[in-house]
Protein backbone atom coordinates (compact mmCIF):
# COMPACT_ATOMS: atom_id res chain seq x y z
CA UNK A 1 0.00 0.00 0.00
CA UNK A 2 1.36 3.40 -0.53
CA UNK A 3 2.06 5.80 2.04
CA UNK A 4 -1.06 8.19 0.68
CA UNK A 5 -3.17 5.42 0.74
CA UNK A 6 -1.88 4.47 4.11
CA UNK A 7 -2.75 7.99 5.50
CA UNK A 8 -5.84 7.82 4.34
CA UNK A 9 -6.81 4.69 5.76
CA UNK A 10 -5.63 5.94 8.96
CA UNK A 11 -7.70 9.55 9.03
CA UNK A 12 -10.62 7.14 8.70
CA UNK A 13 -9.80 5.16 11.63
CA UNK A 14 -9.38 8.50 13.21
CA UNK A 15 -12.89 9.55 12.05
CA UNK A 16 -14.27 6.46 13.30
CA UNK A 17 -13.28 7.36 16.65
CA UNK A 18 -14.66 10.16 16.91
CA UNK A 19 -17.92 9.18 15.85
CA UNK A 20 -17.96 6.06 18.19
CA UNK A 21 -17.25 8.64 20.88
CA UNK A 22 -19.63 10.85 19.58
CA UNK A 23 -22.13 7.52 19.72
CA UNK A 24 -21.00 6.90 23.31
CA UNK A 25 -21.23 10.32 24.67
CA UNK A 26 -25.77 10.96 23.22
CA UNK A 27 -26.56 7.17 24.81
CA UNK A 28 -25.42 8.53 28.40
CA UNK A 29 -26.93 11.66 27.27
CA UNK A 30 -30.19 9.97 26.53
CA UNK A 31 -29.91 7.96 29.84
CA UNK A 32 -28.91 11.23 32.16
CA UNK A 33 -31.73 13.12 30.30
CA UNK A 34 -34.25 10.34 31.12
CA UNK A 35 -33.14 10.39 34.42
CA UNK A 36 -34.04 14.33 34.72
CA UNK A 37 -30.47 14.81 35.26
CA UNK A 38 -30.86 17.84 32.19
CA UNK A 39 -27.02 19.59 33.06
CA UNK A 40 -25.62 15.64 32.89
CA UNK A 41 -27.22 15.06 30.02
CA UNK A 42 -26.09 18.15 28.13
CA UNK A 43 -22.87 17.96 28.96
CA UNK A 44 -22.62 14.32 27.44
CA UNK A 45 -24.38 16.12 24.69
CA UNK A 46 -22.20 18.65 23.80
CA UNK A 47 -19.30 16.45 24.12
CA UNK A 48 -20.67 14.32 21.21
CA UNK A 49 -21.20 17.53 19.07
CA UNK A 50 -17.76 18.35 20.03
CA UNK A 51 -16.78 14.78 18.40
CA UNK A 52 -19.24 15.37 15.19
CA UNK A 53 -17.32 18.35 14.13
CA UNK A 54 -13.88 16.99 14.86
CA UNK A 55 -14.95 14.17 12.46
CA UNK A 56 -16.28 16.76 10.46
CA UNK A 57 -13.23 18.87 10.31
CA UNK A 58 -10.99 15.37 9.21
CA UNK A 59 -13.48 14.38 6.86
CA UNK A 60 -13.17 17.58 5.43
CA UNK A 61 -9.03 17.60 5.59
CA UNK A 62 -9.10 13.99 3.57
CA UNK A 63 -11.52 15.18 1.54
CA UNK A 64 -9.60 17.68 0.33
CA UNK A 65 -6.64 15.91 0.18
CA UNK A 66 -8.44 13.37 -2.22
CA UNK A 67 -9.34 16.17 -4.29
CA UNK A 68 -5.89 17.78 -4.53
CA UNK A 69 -3.54 14.29 -5.51
CA UNK A 70 -6.95 13.55 -8.14
CA UNK A 71 -6.73 16.64 -10.09
CA UNK A 72 -5.78 14.89 -13.59
CA UNK A 73 -2.29 16.23 -14.71
CA UNK A 74 -2.61 18.21 -18.56
CA UNK A 75 -0.72 18.04 -21.14
CA UNK B 1 -15.02 43.01 28.96
CA UNK B 2 -16.32 39.51 30.38
CA UNK B 3 -16.99 36.77 28.09
CA UNK B 4 -19.53 34.68 28.17
CA UNK B 5 -19.19 30.75 29.39
CA UNK B 6 -20.98 27.90 30.43
CA UNK B 7 -21.33 26.80 34.34
CA UNK B 8 -23.12 23.05 34.69
CA UNK B 9 -23.48 21.26 38.40
CA UNK B 10 -23.45 17.79 37.51
CA UNK B 11 -24.03 16.37 41.15
CA UNK B 12 -22.09 13.35 41.97
CA UNK B 13 -20.08 11.82 39.04
CA UNK B 14 -17.88 8.60 39.03
CA UNK B 15 -14.40 9.85 38.26
CA UNK B 16 -14.04 7.99 34.43
CA UNK B 17 -17.27 9.61 33.22
CA UNK B 18 -16.26 13.25 34.47
CA UNK B 19 -12.75 12.82 32.63
CA UNK B 20 -14.13 11.29 29.40
CA UNK B 21 -17.02 14.04 30.09
CA UNK B 22 -14.20 16.86 29.94
CA UNK B 23 -12.06 15.32 27.40
CA UNK B 24 -14.75 15.52 25.08
CA UNK B 25 -15.72 18.81 26.31
CA UNK B 26 -12.35 19.96 25.85
CA UNK B 27 -13.11 18.90 21.83
CA UNK B 28 -16.34 20.95 21.81
CA UNK B 29 -14.42 24.09 23.34
CA UNK B 30 -11.08 23.98 20.83
CA UNK B 31 -13.79 23.65 17.94
CA UNK B 32 -15.70 26.41 19.01
CA UNK B 33 -18.47 24.31 19.80
CA UNK B 34 -19.59 25.83 23.01
CA UNK B 35 -17.57 28.56 24.45
CA UNK B 36 -15.06 27.82 27.70
CA UNK B 37 -17.41 25.50 30.27
CA UNK B 38 -16.88 24.81 34.12
CA UNK B 39 -17.82 21.84 35.31
CA UNK B 40 -18.76 21.78 39.36
CA UNK B 41 -19.62 18.13 40.51
CA UNK B 42 -18.10 16.29 43.59
CA UNK B 43 -16.93 12.09 43.06
CA UNK B 44 -17.34 8.65 44.86
CA UNK B 45 -14.56 8.14 47.03
CA UNK B 46 -11.52 7.69 44.26
CA UNK B 47 -7.99 8.31 44.32
CA UNK B 48 -6.35 9.26 41.81
CA UNK B 49 -2.25 9.26 40.86
CA UNK B 50 -1.22 12.49 38.67
CA UNK B 51 1.91 12.06 36.36
CA UNK B 52 4.69 12.93 38.79
CA UNK B 53 3.06 9.99 41.36
CA UNK B 54 5.48 7.72 42.91
CA UNK B 55 2.81 4.99 43.55
CA UNK B 56 5.77 2.90 45.84
CA UNK B 57 6.00 6.01 47.98
CA UNK B 58 2.80 8.01 47.92
CA UNK B 59 0.19 4.59 47.86
CA UNK B 60 -0.63 3.06 51.50
CA UNK B 61 -4.13 2.16 51.30
CA UNK B 62 -5.45 -0.31 53.42
CA UNK B 63 -6.51 -3.78 51.75
CA UNK B 64 -9.80 -3.01 53.48
CA UNK B 65 -10.68 0.03 51.46
CA UNK B 66 -11.77 -1.41 48.36
CA UNK B 67 -11.29 2.52 46.99
CA UNK B 68 -10.69 2.84 42.93
CA UNK B 69 -7.10 3.97 41.79
CA UNK B 70 -7.13 5.91 38.49
CA UNK B 71 -4.20 7.25 36.69
CA UNK B 72 -4.59 10.49 35.23
CA UNK B 73 -2.79 12.61 32.87
CA UNK B 74 -2.87 15.86 34.82
CA UNK B 75 0.18 17.55 36.87
CA UNK B 76 0.83 16.87 40.35
CA UNK B 77 1.02 13.57 42.27
CA UNK B 78 -1.68 11.68 44.03
CA UNK B 79 -5.19 12.58 45.60
CA UNK B 80 -7.77 11.76 47.03
CA UNK B 81 -11.64 13.12 45.79
CA UNK B 82 -14.88 12.17 47.77
CA UNK B 83 -18.16 13.56 48.76
CA UNK B 84 -18.31 16.81 50.38
CA UNK B 85 -15.30 18.23 48.45
CA UNK B 86 -16.45 20.45 45.64
CA UNK B 87 -14.33 19.35 42.57
CA UNK B 88 -14.41 22.24 39.63
CA UNK B 89 -13.38 21.54 35.99
CA UNK B 90 -12.69 24.34 33.92
CA UNK B 91 -12.42 23.94 29.90
CA UNK B 92 -10.98 26.89 29.28
CA UNK B 93 -9.40 28.24 25.70
CA UNK B 94 -6.21 29.55 27.32
CA UNK B 95 -5.72 31.02 23.98
CA UNK B 96 -8.42 33.70 25.35
CA UNK B 97 -6.68 33.90 28.57
CA UNK B 98 -2.72 34.64 27.83
CA UNK B 99 -1.10 31.18 26.75
CA UNK B 100 0.09 30.82 30.13
CA UNK B 101 -0.05 27.66 32.31
CA UNK B 102 1.75 28.67 35.35
CA UNK B 103 -0.09 31.81 35.04
CA UNK B 104 -3.37 29.80 35.02
CA UNK B 105 -2.37 27.99 37.79
CA UNK B 106 -2.36 30.93 39.89
CA UNK B 107 -5.45 32.26 38.47
CA UNK B 108 -7.43 29.04 40.12
CA UNK B 109 -5.08 29.97 43.40
CA UNK B 110 -6.67 33.55 43.44
CA UNK B 111 -10.11 31.53 42.82
CA UNK B 112 -9.74 29.48 45.68
CA UNK B 113 -8.76 32.18 47.76
CA UNK B 114 -11.76 34.00 46.70
CA UNK B 115 -14.08 31.34 46.92
CA UNK B 116 -13.18 30.99 50.74
CA UNK B 117 -12.74 34.24 51.71
CA UNK B 118 -17.10 34.96 52.65
CA UNK B 119 -16.56 32.14 55.33
CA UNK B 120 -13.62 34.57 56.78
CA UNK B 121 -10.92 31.97 55.93
CA UNK B 122 -7.48 33.20 54.67
CA UNK B 123 -6.30 31.13 51.96
CA UNK B 124 -2.65 31.21 51.17
CA UNK B 125 -0.37 30.42 48.39
CA UNK B 126 2.79 28.84 50.15
CA UNK B 127 6.65 29.08 47.33
CA UNK B 128 7.19 26.31 45.75
CA UNK B 129 3.73 24.11 46.29
CA UNK B 130 0.43 24.48 44.03
CA UNK B 131 -2.93 24.89 46.09
CA UNK B 132 -4.02 27.04 48.90
CA UNK B 133 -3.32 26.67 52.00
CA UNK B 134 -4.34 27.54 55.62
CA UNK B 135 -1.42 28.70 58.44
CA UNK B 136 -0.12 28.76 60.91
CA UNK B 137 0.18 25.81 61.17
CA UNK B 138 0.19 24.56 57.39
CA UNK B 139 -2.73 22.92 56.27
CA UNK B 140 -4.04 22.17 53.01
CA UNK B 141 -7.49 23.49 51.84
CA UNK B 142 -7.48 22.53 48.04
CA UNK B 143 -6.01 20.60 45.51
CA UNK B 144 -5.05 21.80 42.08
CA UNK B 145 -4.07 19.71 39.08
CA UNK B 146 -4.09 20.64 35.24
CA UNK B 147 -3.77 19.17 31.98
CA UNK B 148 -3.80 21.55 28.67
CA UNK B 149 -3.93 20.21 25.08
CA UNK B 150 -3.93 22.87 21.96
CA UNK B 151 -4.38 25.21 25.07
CA UNK B 152 -7.51 24.17 26.02
CA UNK B 153 -7.36 23.47 29.86
CA UNK B 154 -9.15 19.86 31.73
CA UNK B 155 -8.68 18.89 35.72
CA UNK B 156 -8.67 21.75 37.97
CA UNK B 157 -9.22 21.78 41.76
CA UNK B 158 -10.80 20.01 44.54
CA UNK B 159 -11.79 22.31 47.39
CA UNK B 160 -12.13 20.75 50.71
CA UNK B 161 -15.99 21.60 52.09
CA UNK B 162 -16.93 18.79 54.42
CA UNK B 163 -15.42 15.47 54.37
CA UNK B 164 -12.90 13.04 56.55
CA UNK B 165 -9.25 14.16 55.25
CA UNK B 166 -8.29 10.99 56.79
CA UNK B 167 -7.73 9.23 53.44
CA UNK B 168 -5.23 12.17 52.41
CA UNK B 169 -3.22 10.55 54.63
CA UNK B 170 -3.96 7.36 55.78
CA UNK B 171 -4.35 5.54 52.48
CA UNK B 172 -2.14 7.90 50.22
CA UNK B 173 0.76 10.80 50.98
CA UNK B 174 -1.37 13.36 49.12
CA UNK B 175 0.54 15.70 46.46
CA UNK B 176 3.61 13.70 47.88
CA UNK B 177 3.92 15.55 51.18
CA UNK B 178 4.86 13.53 54.29
CA UNK B 179 3.39 15.42 57.35
CA UNK B 180 1.21 17.52 55.50
CA UNK B 181 -2.15 18.53 57.92
CA UNK B 182 -5.44 18.77 55.48
CA UNK B 183 -8.41 20.52 56.52
CA UNK B 184 -11.81 21.33 55.34
CA UNK B 185 -14.33 24.79 54.98
CA UNK B 186 -16.20 23.22 57.60
CA UNK B 187 -13.39 21.97 60.23
CA UNK B 188 -11.91 25.73 60.36
CA UNK B 189 -15.48 27.57 60.54
CA UNK B 190 -16.75 25.09 63.21
CA UNK B 191 -19.74 24.42 61.77
CA UNK B 192 -21.56 22.27 58.87
CA UNK B 193 -20.94 23.63 55.46
CA UNK B 194 -22.44 22.23 51.99
CA UNK B 195 -20.82 22.05 48.56
CA UNK B 196 -24.45 23.63 47.49
CA UNK B 197 -23.33 26.84 50.41
CA UNK B 198 -19.97 27.12 48.65
CA UNK B 199 -20.46 26.49 45.19
CA UNK B 200 -21.83 29.80 44.22
CA UNK B 201 -19.16 31.62 45.74
CA UNK B 202 -16.58 29.65 43.54
CA UNK B 203 -18.64 30.77 40.35
CA UNK B 204 -18.68 34.38 41.54
CA UNK B 205 -14.93 34.20 42.36
CA UNK B 206 -14.30 32.27 38.96
CA UNK B 207 -15.95 34.78 36.97
CA UNK B 208 -14.11 37.45 38.50
CA UNK B 209 -11.07 35.81 38.45
CA UNK B 210 -11.00 35.24 34.58
CA UNK B 211 -13.41 37.95 33.16
CA UNK B 212 -16.16 35.40 32.59
CA UNK B 213 -20.11 35.58 32.75
CA UNK B 214 -20.87 32.41 33.42
CA UNK B 215 -24.30 31.18 32.47
CA UNK B 216 -25.65 28.10 34.42
CA UNK B 217 -27.52 25.51 32.63
CA UNK B 218 -30.83 25.02 34.92
CA UNK B 219 -31.13 21.50 36.38
CA UNK B 220 -35.16 22.52 35.97
CA UNK B 221 -37.26 18.94 34.55
CA UNK B 222 -37.01 19.74 30.56
CA UNK B 223 -34.35 22.44 30.65
CA UNK B 224 -31.56 21.41 28.38
CA UNK B 225 -29.86 22.71 25.57
CA UNK B 226 -32.36 25.30 23.96
CA UNK B 227 -33.49 28.92 25.20
CA UNK B 228 -29.72 29.97 26.73
CA UNK B 229 -28.43 33.02 25.75
CA UNK B 230 -25.07 32.02 25.17
CA UNK B 231 -26.54 29.20 22.87
CA UNK B 232 -28.39 31.72 20.78
CA UNK B 233 -25.42 33.83 20.29
CA UNK B 234 -23.34 30.78 18.76
CA UNK B 235 -26.50 29.90 16.56
CA UNK B 236 -26.22 33.46 15.22
CA UNK B 237 -22.58 32.75 14.03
Amino acid sequence: MSDALEAAAAACDEVAHELEQALAHVRVAAEHYRQGAAPRGAAHAWAAHGHLLEATERLGTQAREHARRSVPQTD
Amino acid sequence: MSRGGYVMHLGRVPYAEAWDLQRSLAGAVSQGAIPDTVLFLEHPPVVTLGRRTDESAELHIPEANNVEVVETDRGGKSTFHGPGQLVCYPILDLKRHGRDVKQYVRNLEEALIETVAPFDLTGERIDGLTGVWLTSPPRKLASIGVHVSRWVTTHGYALNVDLDPAPFTDWITACGLEDATFTTVAREVGRDVTVDEVRPHAVAALEAVFGLELEELPADDGAGLWAQPVHHELAAK
